[in-house]
Protein backbone atom coordinates (compact mmCIF):
# COMPACT_ATOMS: atom_id res chain seq x y z
CA UNK A 1 0.00 0.00 0.00
CA UNK A 2 2.74 2.36 1.00
CA UNK A 3 4.82 1.46 -2.03
CA UNK A 4 1.87 2.10 -4.31
CA UNK A 5 1.26 5.46 -2.72
CA UNK A 6 4.90 6.33 -3.21
CA UNK A 7 4.86 5.24 -6.84
CA UNK A 8 1.74 7.27 -7.42
CA UNK A 9 3.37 10.31 -5.85
CA UNK A 10 6.44 9.88 -8.06
CA UNK A 11 4.25 9.54 -11.14
CA UNK A 12 2.31 12.68 -10.26
CA UNK A 13 5.54 14.62 -9.65
CA UNK A 14 6.92 13.47 -13.00
CA UNK A 15 3.72 14.52 -14.70
CA UNK A 16 3.95 17.99 -13.17
CA UNK A 17 7.61 18.21 -14.15
CA UNK A 18 6.76 17.35 -17.76
CA UNK A 19 4.09 20.03 -17.63
CA UNK A 20 6.63 22.58 -16.40
CA UNK A 21 9.14 21.62 -19.09
CA UNK A 22 6.57 21.80 -21.88
CA UNK A 23 5.17 25.06 -20.55
CA UNK A 24 8.63 26.61 -20.54
CA UNK A 25 9.73 25.59 -24.01
CA UNK A 26 6.52 25.22 -25.97
CA UNK A 27 6.57 28.73 -27.51
CA UNK A 28 10.18 28.19 -28.55
CA UNK A 29 9.37 24.83 -30.12
CA UNK A 30 6.67 26.60 -32.10
CA UNK A 31 9.16 29.29 -33.08
CA UNK A 32 11.70 26.77 -34.37
CA UNK A 33 9.08 24.65 -36.08
CA UNK A 34 7.55 27.57 -37.95
CA UNK A 35 10.93 28.98 -38.95
CA UNK A 36 11.71 25.78 -40.90
CA UNK A 37 8.54 25.93 -42.97
CA UNK A 38 7.94 27.54 -46.26
CA UNK A 39 5.36 30.28 -46.41
CA UNK A 40 3.09 28.16 -48.57
CA UNK A 41 2.61 25.38 -46.09
CA UNK A 42 3.02 27.50 -42.93
CA UNK A 43 -0.50 26.71 -41.79
CA UNK A 44 -0.45 23.11 -42.86
CA UNK A 45 0.42 21.50 -39.58
CA UNK A 46 0.97 17.94 -40.71
CA UNK A 47 4.38 16.85 -39.51
CA UNK A 48 6.68 15.50 -42.14
CA UNK A 49 10.38 16.08 -42.46
CA UNK A 50 10.39 16.72 -46.19
CA UNK A 51 8.43 19.92 -45.66
CA UNK A 52 11.25 21.35 -43.57
CA UNK A 53 13.25 23.95 -45.41
CA UNK A 54 15.87 26.58 -44.75
CA UNK A 55 14.33 28.95 -47.25
CA UNK A 56 13.16 31.40 -44.57
CA UNK A 57 16.71 31.82 -43.32
CA UNK A 58 18.00 32.38 -46.83
CA UNK A 59 15.20 34.83 -47.49
CA UNK A 60 15.78 36.80 -44.31
CA UNK A 61 19.44 37.41 -45.05
CA UNK A 62 18.43 38.73 -48.45
CA UNK A 63 16.08 41.22 -46.80
CA UNK A 64 17.21 44.86 -47.05
CA UNK A 65 19.46 45.89 -44.17
CA UNK A 66 19.24 42.52 -42.41
CA UNK A 67 23.02 42.15 -42.38
CA UNK A 68 23.16 45.65 -40.86
CA UNK A 69 20.77 44.60 -38.10
CA UNK A 70 22.93 41.61 -37.19
CA UNK A 71 26.17 43.61 -37.32
CA UNK A 72 24.67 46.46 -35.27
CA UNK A 73 23.49 44.06 -32.59
CA UNK A 74 26.91 42.40 -32.42
CA UNK A 75 28.83 45.69 -32.39
CA UNK A 76 26.63 47.23 -29.69
CA UNK A 77 26.71 44.16 -27.45
CA UNK A 78 30.46 43.55 -27.77
CA UNK A 79 31.43 47.20 -27.41
CA UNK A 80 28.99 47.53 -24.51
CA UNK A 81 30.65 44.62 -22.71
CA UNK A 82 34.17 45.99 -23.28
CA UNK A 83 33.20 49.49 -22.17
CA UNK A 84 31.36 48.21 -19.10
CA UNK A 85 34.22 45.95 -18.03
CA UNK A 86 36.75 48.75 -18.46
CA UNK A 87 35.00 51.59 -16.68
CA UNK A 88 33.60 49.35 -13.94
CA UNK A 89 36.95 47.67 -13.16
CA UNK A 90 38.68 51.05 -13.00
CA UNK A 91 36.08 52.54 -10.68
CA UNK A 92 35.64 49.34 -8.69
CA UNK A 93 39.38 49.18 -8.05
CA UNK A 94 39.53 52.82 -6.96
CA UNK A 95 36.55 52.43 -4.60
CA UNK A 96 37.86 49.16 -3.17
CA UNK A 97 41.58 49.76 -2.70
CA UNK A 98 42.40 53.45 -2.91
CA UNK A 99 42.08 56.00 -0.15
CA UNK A 100 40.78 59.30 -1.35
CA UNK A 101 38.53 62.02 -0.06
CA UNK A 102 34.85 61.32 -0.60
CA UNK A 103 35.32 57.64 -1.48
CA UNK A 104 32.21 56.43 0.36
CA UNK A 105 30.08 59.40 -0.54
CA UNK A 106 30.87 59.23 -4.26
CA UNK A 107 30.17 55.51 -4.27
CA UNK A 108 26.82 56.02 -2.60
CA UNK A 109 26.00 58.78 -5.08
CA UNK A 110 26.71 56.48 -8.04
CA UNK A 111 24.85 53.64 -6.37
CA UNK A 112 21.74 55.77 -5.97
CA UNK A 113 21.43 56.12 -9.75
CA UNK A 114 20.34 52.47 -9.76
CA UNK A 115 16.99 53.50 -8.32
CA UNK A 116 16.07 55.17 -11.63
CA UNK A 117 14.42 52.68 -14.01
CA UNK A 118 15.49 53.21 -17.62
CA UNK A 119 11.86 53.38 -18.77
CA UNK A 120 11.24 56.44 -16.61
CA UNK A 121 13.99 58.54 -18.22
CA UNK A 122 13.49 57.51 -21.82
CA UNK A 123 12.18 60.93 -22.94
CA UNK A 124 14.94 63.09 -21.35
CA UNK A 125 17.56 60.56 -22.47
CA UNK A 126 16.27 61.02 -26.00
CA UNK A 127 16.52 64.81 -25.60
CA UNK A 128 20.12 64.60 -24.29
CA UNK A 129 21.16 62.32 -27.12
CA UNK A 130 19.46 64.55 -29.64
CA UNK A 131 21.16 67.59 -28.10
CA UNK A 132 24.55 65.91 -28.49
CA UNK A 133 23.68 65.14 -32.12
CA UNK A 134 24.02 61.43 -31.46
CA UNK A 135 20.70 60.06 -32.72
CA UNK A 136 21.29 57.13 -35.06
CA UNK A 137 24.88 56.60 -33.89
CA UNK A 138 26.64 53.72 -32.19
CA UNK A 139 27.74 55.85 -29.25
CA UNK A 140 24.09 56.57 -28.45
CA UNK A 141 23.44 52.83 -28.17
CA UNK A 142 26.67 51.92 -26.38
CA UNK A 143 27.58 54.72 -23.94
CA UNK A 144 24.48 54.49 -21.71
CA UNK A 145 25.02 50.74 -21.16
CA UNK A 146 27.35 50.71 -18.09
CA UNK A 147 25.55 51.03 -14.77
CA UNK A 148 26.58 51.56 -11.17
CA UNK A 149 25.73 47.94 -10.73
CA UNK A 150 28.88 46.87 -12.53
CA UNK A 151 30.95 49.14 -10.28
CA UNK A 152 29.32 47.51 -7.28
CA UNK A 153 30.13 43.99 -8.52
CA UNK A 154 33.75 44.84 -9.26
CA UNK A 155 34.20 46.69 -5.97
CA UNK A 156 32.86 43.72 -3.99
CA UNK A 157 35.13 41.29 -5.85
CA UNK A 158 38.24 43.44 -5.47
CA UNK A 159 37.59 44.12 -1.76
CA UNK A 160 38.09 40.40 -1.13
CA UNK A 161 41.64 40.43 -2.50
CA UNK A 162 44.26 40.69 0.29
CA UNK A 163 46.10 44.00 0.09
CA UNK A 164 49.44 42.20 0.57
CA UNK A 165 49.24 40.95 -3.01
CA UNK A 166 48.95 44.47 -4.35
CA UNK A 167 51.67 45.76 -2.07
CA UNK A 168 53.96 43.05 -3.37
CA UNK A 169 53.24 44.13 -6.94
CA UNK A 170 53.98 47.72 -6.02
CA UNK A 171 57.29 46.74 -4.42
CA UNK A 172 58.16 45.20 -7.76
CA UNK A 173 57.67 48.60 -9.26
CA UNK A 174 54.16 48.26 -10.71
CA UNK A 175 52.04 51.39 -10.80
CA UNK A 176 48.36 51.28 -9.89
CA UNK A 177 47.23 50.63 -13.41
CA UNK A 178 49.76 47.85 -13.90
CA UNK A 179 48.75 46.28 -10.60
CA UNK A 180 45.12 46.39 -11.69
CA UNK A 181 45.77 44.76 -15.05
CA UNK A 182 48.41 42.22 -14.00
CA UNK A 183 47.38 41.24 -10.48
CA UNK A 184 43.81 42.25 -9.73
CA UNK A 185 41.91 41.48 -12.94
CA UNK A 186 43.18 37.88 -13.28
CA UNK A 187 42.02 37.18 -9.73
CA UNK A 188 38.52 38.62 -10.25
CA UNK A 189 37.95 37.01 -13.66
CA UNK A 190 34.88 35.21 -12.28
CA UNK A 191 33.23 38.53 -11.47
CA UNK A 192 34.31 39.92 -14.86
CA UNK A 193 32.68 36.98 -16.64
CA UNK A 194 29.48 37.37 -14.63
CA UNK A 195 29.35 41.08 -15.43
CA UNK A 196 30.13 40.39 -19.10
CA UNK A 197 27.22 37.95 -19.41
CA UNK A 198 24.86 40.31 -17.61
CA UNK A 199 25.85 43.21 -19.88
CA UNK A 200 25.88 41.20 -23.11
CA UNK A 201 22.39 39.83 -22.65
CA UNK A 202 21.08 43.22 -21.55
CA UNK A 203 22.57 44.94 -24.59
CA UNK A 204 21.57 42.21 -27.02
CA UNK A 205 17.98 42.19 -25.80
CA UNK A 206 17.69 45.96 -25.36
CA UNK A 207 14.58 47.22 -27.08
CA UNK A 208 13.08 50.49 -25.83
CA UNK A 209 16.25 52.60 -26.04
CA UNK A 210 17.25 51.55 -29.59
CA UNK A 211 13.61 52.02 -30.61
CA UNK A 212 13.83 55.65 -29.52
CA UNK A 213 17.44 56.41 -30.44
CA UNK A 214 17.55 54.85 -33.90
CA UNK A 215 15.08 55.86 -36.54
CA UNK A 216 17.18 55.11 -39.61
CA UNK A 217 16.88 51.58 -40.99
CA UNK A 218 20.61 50.95 -41.25
CA UNK A 219 21.13 51.71 -37.52
CA UNK A 220 18.43 49.40 -36.18
CA UNK A 221 19.20 46.31 -34.12
CA UNK A 222 17.77 42.79 -34.35
CA UNK A 223 14.98 43.13 -31.75
CA UNK A 224 13.72 46.23 -33.57
CA UNK A 225 13.78 44.35 -36.87
CA UNK A 226 11.81 41.51 -35.33
CA UNK A 227 9.25 43.87 -33.89
CA UNK A 228 8.84 45.72 -37.20
CA UNK A 229 8.20 42.49 -39.10
CA UNK A 230 4.70 42.16 -37.74
CA UNK A 231 3.53 45.13 -39.73
CA UNK A 232 5.76 44.88 -42.77
CA UNK A 233 5.55 41.19 -43.48
CA UNK A 234 2.29 40.38 -41.82
CA UNK A 235 1.54 37.24 -43.73
CA UNK A 236 4.93 35.64 -43.45
CA UNK A 237 4.94 33.86 -40.10
CA UNK A 238 7.88 31.66 -41.08
CA UNK A 239 10.08 34.64 -41.85
CA UNK A 240 9.15 36.36 -38.58
CA UNK A 241 9.96 33.22 -36.63
CA UNK A 242 13.30 32.84 -38.42
CA UNK A 243 14.13 36.37 -37.27
CA UNK A 244 13.02 35.44 -33.73
CA UNK A 245 15.32 32.41 -33.79
CA UNK A 246 18.31 34.57 -34.77
CA UNK A 247 17.44 36.95 -31.92
CA UNK A 248 17.11 34.05 -29.53
CA UNK A 249 20.20 32.00 -30.34
CA UNK A 250 23.19 33.92 -28.90
CA UNK A 251 21.93 34.21 -25.29
CA UNK A 252 20.57 30.67 -25.51
CA UNK A 253 23.85 29.15 -26.72
CA UNK A 254 25.79 30.97 -24.00
CA UNK A 255 23.30 29.61 -21.49
CA UNK A 256 23.75 26.05 -22.73
CA UNK A 257 27.51 26.23 -22.25
CA UNK A 258 27.71 28.01 -18.92
CA UNK A 259 24.45 27.49 -17.16
CA UNK A 260 25.35 28.24 -13.55
CA UNK A 261 27.49 31.28 -14.36
CA UNK A 262 24.67 32.51 -16.52
CA UNK A 263 22.02 32.19 -13.84
CA UNK A 264 24.33 34.00 -11.46
CA UNK A 265 24.89 36.81 -13.94
CA UNK A 266 21.25 37.24 -14.84
CA UNK A 267 19.88 37.22 -11.32
CA UNK A 268 22.56 39.58 -10.00
CA UNK A 269 20.17 42.48 -9.93
CA UNK A 270 18.17 40.72 -7.27
CA UNK A 271 20.87 40.09 -4.75
CA UNK A 272 22.41 43.51 -4.52
CA UNK A 273 22.10 44.13 -0.83
CA UNK B 1 59.00 64.87 -6.50
CA UNK B 2 56.06 67.07 -5.65
CA UNK B 3 54.54 66.54 -9.05
CA UNK B 4 54.51 62.81 -8.50
CA UNK B 5 52.65 63.25 -5.21
CA UNK B 6 50.05 65.37 -6.99
CA UNK B 7 49.45 62.66 -9.54
CA UNK B 8 49.00 60.17 -6.71
CA UNK B 9 46.32 62.38 -5.25
CA UNK B 10 44.27 62.78 -8.38
CA UNK B 11 44.81 59.25 -9.65
CA UNK B 12 41.78 57.68 -7.90
CA UNK B 13 39.55 60.41 -9.32
CA UNK B 14 40.80 59.63 -12.81
CA UNK B 15 39.75 56.01 -12.30
CA UNK B 16 36.21 56.88 -11.36
CA UNK B 17 35.80 59.69 -13.90
CA UNK B 18 34.59 57.62 -16.90
CA UNK B 19 31.70 55.89 -15.13
CA UNK B 20 30.82 59.06 -13.22
CA UNK B 21 30.66 61.04 -16.47
CA UNK B 22 28.44 58.40 -18.06
CA UNK B 23 26.04 58.18 -15.12
CA UNK B 24 25.91 61.94 -14.51
CA UNK B 25 25.25 62.70 -18.18
CA UNK B 26 22.70 60.00 -18.89
CA UNK B 27 21.01 59.26 -15.56
CA UNK B 28 21.39 62.31 -13.31
CA UNK B 29 21.07 64.63 -16.30
CA UNK B 30 17.90 62.85 -17.41
CA UNK B 31 16.33 63.04 -13.97
CA UNK B 32 17.05 66.78 -13.69
CA UNK B 33 15.73 67.48 -17.20
CA UNK B 34 12.67 65.39 -16.48
CA UNK B 35 11.91 67.28 -13.27
CA UNK B 36 12.40 70.66 -14.95
CA UNK B 37 10.57 69.98 -18.23
CA UNK B 38 7.73 68.30 -16.34
CA UNK B 39 6.77 71.86 -15.40
CA UNK B 40 6.90 73.04 -19.01
CA UNK B 41 4.95 72.88 -22.20
CA UNK B 42 7.48 71.45 -24.63
CA UNK B 43 7.10 69.92 -28.07
CA UNK B 44 10.87 69.46 -28.80
CA UNK B 45 10.73 71.84 -31.81
CA UNK B 46 9.98 75.18 -30.11
CA UNK B 47 11.64 76.25 -26.80
CA UNK B 48 9.94 75.06 -23.60
CA UNK B 49 7.43 77.39 -21.93
CA UNK B 50 7.20 77.30 -18.17
CA UNK B 51 3.73 76.30 -17.02
CA UNK B 52 4.22 75.64 -13.31
CA UNK B 53 2.02 72.80 -12.17
CA UNK B 54 -0.03 73.01 -15.37
CA UNK B 55 0.93 69.56 -16.65
CA UNK B 56 0.19 67.91 -13.34
CA UNK B 57 -3.19 69.60 -13.01
CA UNK B 58 -4.01 68.47 -16.55
CA UNK B 59 -3.19 64.88 -15.55
CA UNK B 60 -6.05 64.82 -13.06
CA UNK B 61 -8.51 65.53 -15.87
CA UNK B 62 -6.93 63.30 -18.48
CA UNK B 63 -9.04 60.18 -18.89
CA UNK B 64 -6.26 58.46 -20.88
CA UNK B 65 -3.80 59.07 -18.05
CA UNK B 66 -6.26 57.73 -15.47
CA UNK B 67 -6.75 54.67 -17.63
CA UNK B 68 -2.98 54.16 -18.03
CA UNK B 69 -2.48 54.55 -14.28
CA UNK B 70 -5.28 52.09 -13.61
CA UNK B 71 -3.81 49.62 -16.12
CA UNK B 72 -0.45 49.92 -14.38
CA UNK B 73 -2.06 49.19 -11.01
CA UNK B 74 -4.05 46.30 -12.49
CA UNK B 75 -0.87 44.79 -13.93
CA UNK B 76 0.68 45.00 -10.45
CA UNK B 77 -2.33 43.30 -8.91
CA UNK B 78 -2.34 40.51 -11.50
CA UNK B 79 1.40 39.95 -11.64
CA UNK B 80 2.88 40.39 -8.16
CA UNK B 81 0.82 37.92 -6.08
CA UNK B 82 0.89 35.21 -8.76
CA UNK B 83 4.58 35.69 -9.36
CA UNK B 84 5.37 35.33 -5.65
CA UNK B 85 3.20 32.27 -5.03
CA UNK B 86 4.08 30.44 -8.23
CA UNK B 87 7.80 31.20 -7.90
CA UNK B 88 7.90 29.96 -4.32
CA UNK B 89 5.92 26.79 -5.06
CA UNK B 90 8.04 26.13 -8.12
CA UNK B 91 11.25 26.52 -6.11
CA UNK B 92 10.02 24.17 -3.36
CA UNK B 93 8.86 21.64 -5.94
CA UNK B 94 12.07 21.76 -7.98
CA UNK B 95 14.20 21.52 -4.84
CA UNK B 96 12.34 18.36 -3.82
CA UNK B 97 12.86 16.88 -7.31
CA UNK B 98 16.37 18.13 -7.98
CA UNK B 99 17.91 14.65 -7.93
CA UNK B 100 15.65 13.31 -10.68
CA UNK B 101 16.46 13.69 -14.34
CA UNK B 102 13.17 15.42 -15.17
CA UNK B 103 13.72 17.76 -12.23
CA UNK B 104 17.14 18.69 -13.58
CA UNK B 105 15.75 19.33 -17.03
CA UNK B 106 12.90 21.44 -15.63
CA UNK B 107 15.37 23.42 -13.53
CA UNK B 108 17.36 24.15 -16.68
CA UNK B 109 14.60 25.01 -19.15
CA UNK B 110 12.48 27.10 -16.82
CA UNK B 111 15.10 29.84 -17.10
CA UNK B 112 15.01 29.99 -20.92
CA UNK B 113 12.09 32.44 -21.25
CA UNK B 114 14.02 34.92 -19.14
CA UNK B 115 17.07 34.80 -21.43
CA UNK B 116 15.44 36.06 -24.54
CA UNK B 117 14.41 39.57 -25.34
CA UNK B 118 10.93 40.90 -24.73
CA UNK B 119 10.69 41.35 -28.48
CA UNK B 120 11.07 37.59 -28.99
CA UNK B 121 8.68 36.75 -26.16
CA UNK B 122 6.08 39.25 -27.35
CA UNK B 123 6.21 38.36 -31.03
CA UNK B 124 6.31 34.58 -30.49
CA UNK B 125 3.40 34.62 -28.05
CA UNK B 126 1.38 36.85 -30.33
CA UNK B 127 1.94 34.50 -33.25
CA UNK B 128 1.32 31.48 -31.07
CA UNK B 129 -2.04 32.80 -29.90
CA UNK B 130 -3.09 34.06 -33.32
CA UNK B 131 -1.53 31.27 -35.39
CA UNK B 132 -4.41 28.77 -35.32
CA UNK B 133 -1.89 26.13 -34.22
CA UNK B 134 -3.94 23.00 -33.44
CA UNK B 135 -2.33 22.10 -30.06
CA UNK B 136 -2.76 25.69 -28.85
CA UNK B 137 -6.35 25.83 -30.04
CA UNK B 138 -7.04 22.51 -28.33
CA UNK B 139 -5.40 23.62 -25.06
CA UNK B 140 -7.39 26.85 -24.82
CA UNK B 141 -10.45 24.98 -26.08
CA UNK B 142 -10.41 23.02 -22.81
CA UNK B 143 -11.34 26.29 -21.09
CA UNK B 144 -13.79 27.30 -23.82
CA UNK B 145 -11.48 30.06 -25.06
CA UNK B 146 -10.53 30.87 -28.63
CA UNK B 147 -6.86 31.97 -28.38
CA UNK B 148 -6.95 34.27 -31.39
CA UNK B 149 -9.60 36.39 -29.65
CA UNK B 150 -7.54 36.97 -26.50
CA UNK B 151 -5.29 39.83 -27.61
CA UNK B 152 -7.96 41.61 -29.62
CA UNK B 153 -10.47 41.78 -26.80
CA UNK B 154 -10.05 44.75 -24.47
CA UNK B 155 -11.28 42.63 -21.55
CA UNK B 156 -8.71 39.87 -21.87
CA UNK B 157 -5.69 41.61 -23.46
CA UNK B 158 -4.30 42.98 -20.18
CA UNK B 159 -4.66 39.57 -18.53
CA UNK B 160 -2.70 38.01 -21.39
CA UNK B 161 0.06 40.64 -20.97
CA UNK B 162 0.21 39.81 -17.25
CA UNK B 163 0.24 36.08 -17.99
CA UNK B 164 3.11 36.36 -20.47
CA UNK B 165 5.06 38.55 -18.01
CA UNK B 166 4.59 35.96 -15.25
CA UNK B 167 5.65 33.20 -17.65
CA UNK B 168 8.78 35.08 -18.71
CA UNK B 169 9.93 35.88 -15.15
CA UNK B 170 9.06 32.49 -13.64
CA UNK B 171 12.61 31.11 -13.93
CA UNK B 172 14.09 34.27 -12.46
CA UNK B 173 12.03 34.14 -9.28
CA UNK B 174 12.52 30.41 -9.02
CA UNK B 175 16.30 30.90 -9.00
CA UNK B 176 16.03 33.60 -6.34
CA UNK B 177 13.74 31.52 -4.13
CA UNK B 178 15.84 28.40 -4.69
CA UNK B 179 18.97 30.15 -3.43
CA UNK B 180 17.00 31.26 -0.36
CA UNK B 181 15.70 27.73 0.24
CA UNK B 182 19.12 26.14 -0.08
CA UNK B 183 20.47 28.49 2.60
CA UNK B 184 18.09 27.02 5.20
CA UNK B 185 19.93 24.47 7.28
CA UNK B 186 18.58 20.91 7.06
CA UNK B 187 18.80 20.50 10.84
CA UNK B 188 15.64 22.59 11.28
CA UNK B 189 13.65 20.19 9.15
CA UNK B 190 15.14 17.17 10.89
CA UNK B 191 14.24 18.60 14.29
CA UNK B 192 10.70 19.30 13.09
CA UNK B 193 10.41 15.74 11.81
CA UNK B 194 11.44 14.38 15.21
CA UNK B 195 8.75 16.55 16.74
CA UNK B 196 6.25 14.94 14.38
CA UNK B 197 5.63 17.88 12.07
CA UNK B 198 4.44 17.03 8.53
CA UNK B 199 5.72 18.56 5.32
CA UNK B 200 3.03 21.23 5.13
CA UNK B 201 3.51 22.16 8.78
CA UNK B 202 7.29 22.51 8.28
CA UNK B 203 6.68 24.68 5.21
CA UNK B 204 4.62 27.15 7.20
CA UNK B 205 6.63 27.11 10.42
CA UNK B 206 10.18 26.77 9.07
CA UNK B 207 10.41 27.57 5.35
CA UNK B 208 8.24 30.69 5.26
CA UNK B 209 9.72 32.43 8.34
CA UNK B 210 13.28 31.64 7.31
CA UNK B 211 12.59 32.89 3.79
CA UNK B 212 11.18 36.21 4.95
CA UNK B 213 14.14 38.39 3.85
CA UNK B 214 14.24 36.66 0.44
CA UNK B 215 10.50 37.03 0.04
CA UNK B 216 10.60 40.74 0.90
CA UNK B 217 13.38 41.29 -1.61
CA UNK B 218 11.60 39.31 -4.33
CA UNK B 219 8.34 41.10 -3.57
CA UNK B 220 9.82 44.52 -4.25
CA UNK B 221 11.67 43.31 -7.31
CA UNK B 222 8.38 42.04 -8.58
CA UNK B 223 6.61 45.32 -7.79
CA UNK B 224 9.20 47.40 -9.64
CA UNK B 225 9.55 45.07 -12.62
CA UNK B 226 5.77 44.87 -13.05
CA UNK B 227 5.90 48.62 -13.72
CA UNK B 228 8.27 47.96 -16.59
CA UNK B 229 6.34 45.94 -19.13
CA UNK B 230 6.58 48.41 -22.00
CA UNK B 231 8.58 46.12 -24.29
CA UNK B 232 6.20 43.20 -23.84
CA UNK B 233 3.14 45.37 -24.33
CA UNK B 234 4.64 47.03 -27.40
CA UNK B 235 5.23 43.67 -29.06
CA UNK B 236 2.08 41.88 -27.90
CA UNK B 237 -0.60 44.49 -28.41
CA UNK B 238 1.03 47.85 -29.13
CA UNK B 239 -1.00 49.26 -26.22
CA UNK B 240 -4.35 48.40 -27.77
CA UNK B 241 -7.07 47.48 -28.29
CA UNK B 242 -8.48 50.91 -27.50
CA UNK B 243 -5.68 51.62 -24.96
CA UNK B 244 -6.72 48.60 -22.92
CA UNK B 245 -3.08 47.60 -22.38
CA UNK B 246 -1.51 51.08 -22.32
CA UNK B 247 0.38 51.50 -19.08
CA UNK B 248 2.15 54.66 -17.86
CA UNK B 249 5.40 54.01 -19.78
CA UNK B 250 3.49 53.29 -22.99
CA UNK B 251 1.37 56.43 -22.51
CA UNK B 252 4.46 58.61 -21.97
CA UNK B 253 6.09 57.05 -25.03
CA UNK B 254 3.03 57.74 -27.18
CA UNK B 255 2.75 61.31 -25.89
CA UNK B 256 6.36 62.13 -26.70
CA UNK B 257 6.95 60.24 -29.93
CA UNK B 258 3.50 60.21 -31.50
CA UNK B 259 1.86 63.43 -30.26
CA UNK B 260 4.94 65.64 -29.73
CA UNK B 261 4.04 66.46 -26.12
CA UNK B 262 7.44 65.85 -24.55
CA UNK B 263 6.84 68.07 -21.52
CA UNK B 264 3.56 66.41 -20.68
CA UNK B 265 5.13 62.98 -21.31
CA UNK B 266 7.78 63.75 -18.69
CA UNK B 267 5.09 64.73 -16.18
CA UNK B 268 3.57 61.28 -16.74
CA UNK B 269 6.96 59.54 -16.30
CA UNK B 270 7.58 61.57 -13.15
CA UNK B 271 4.41 60.15 -11.62
CA UNK B 272 5.79 56.67 -12.33
CA UNK B 273 9.14 57.68 -10.86
CA UNK B 274 7.46 58.79 -7.64
CA UNK B 275 5.72 55.39 -7.44
CA UNK B 276 9.10 53.64 -7.87
CA UNK B 277 10.68 55.81 -5.18
CA UNK B 278 7.86 55.08 -2.74
CA UNK B 279 8.32 51.35 -3.35
CA UNK B 280 12.10 51.64 -2.84
CA UNK B 281 11.77 53.59 0.42
CA UNK B 282 9.18 51.16 1.68
CA UNK B 283 11.47 48.23 0.92
CA UNK B 284 14.40 49.84 2.72
CA UNK B 285 12.19 50.37 5.77
CA UNK B 286 10.99 46.78 5.79
CA UNK B 287 14.45 45.32 5.31
CA UNK B 288 15.88 47.50 8.06
CA UNK B 289 13.17 46.36 10.46
CA UNK B 290 13.81 42.80 9.40
CA UNK B 291 17.53 42.94 10.13
CA UNK B 292 17.03 44.68 13.48
CA UNK B 293 14.67 41.90 14.52
CA UNK B 294 17.26 39.24 13.88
Amino acid sequence: MRIMKKAFGRGLADLILIGIILGSIFPFLYMFLMSFRSTINAYDFSFSLDKFTLQQYIKIFQMDYFVNYVLNSVIVAVAGVLLTLTVCSLAGYAFAKMNFKGNDKLFLFLFLTLIVPSEVIIVPLFLITKGLGWLNTYQALILPLPTAFGVFIMRQAILDIPSDLMDAAKLDGCGNLQTLVRVVLPIVRGALLTLAIFTFVGAWNNFLWPLVACTRQEMKTLPLALSAMKTQYNTDVGLTMACAVINFLPPFLFYLFMQSKFKEGMTLGGVKE
Amino acid sequence: MKKKADIRKIEPYLYITPITLILVTFVVGSVLISIFLGFCKYNIITPPQFRGLGNYIKLLDDSKFIKALWNTIKLELYIVPLQMVSGLLMAVFLLANRKHLLGKIANCVIFIPFLCSNAVVGVVWRELLNGKFPPVEAFFGLFGIQPSMLLGDSKSALVVVAGVAIWRWMGYYTVIFLSGLMAISKTYYEAAKVDGAGKIRSFFSITLPMMKPTIIMALFLSITTALRNFELIFNLTGGGPNNATTDLVMYAYTLCFKSNSAGYAMAVSNVLFVLVMIAALFQKRLLKRESSEL
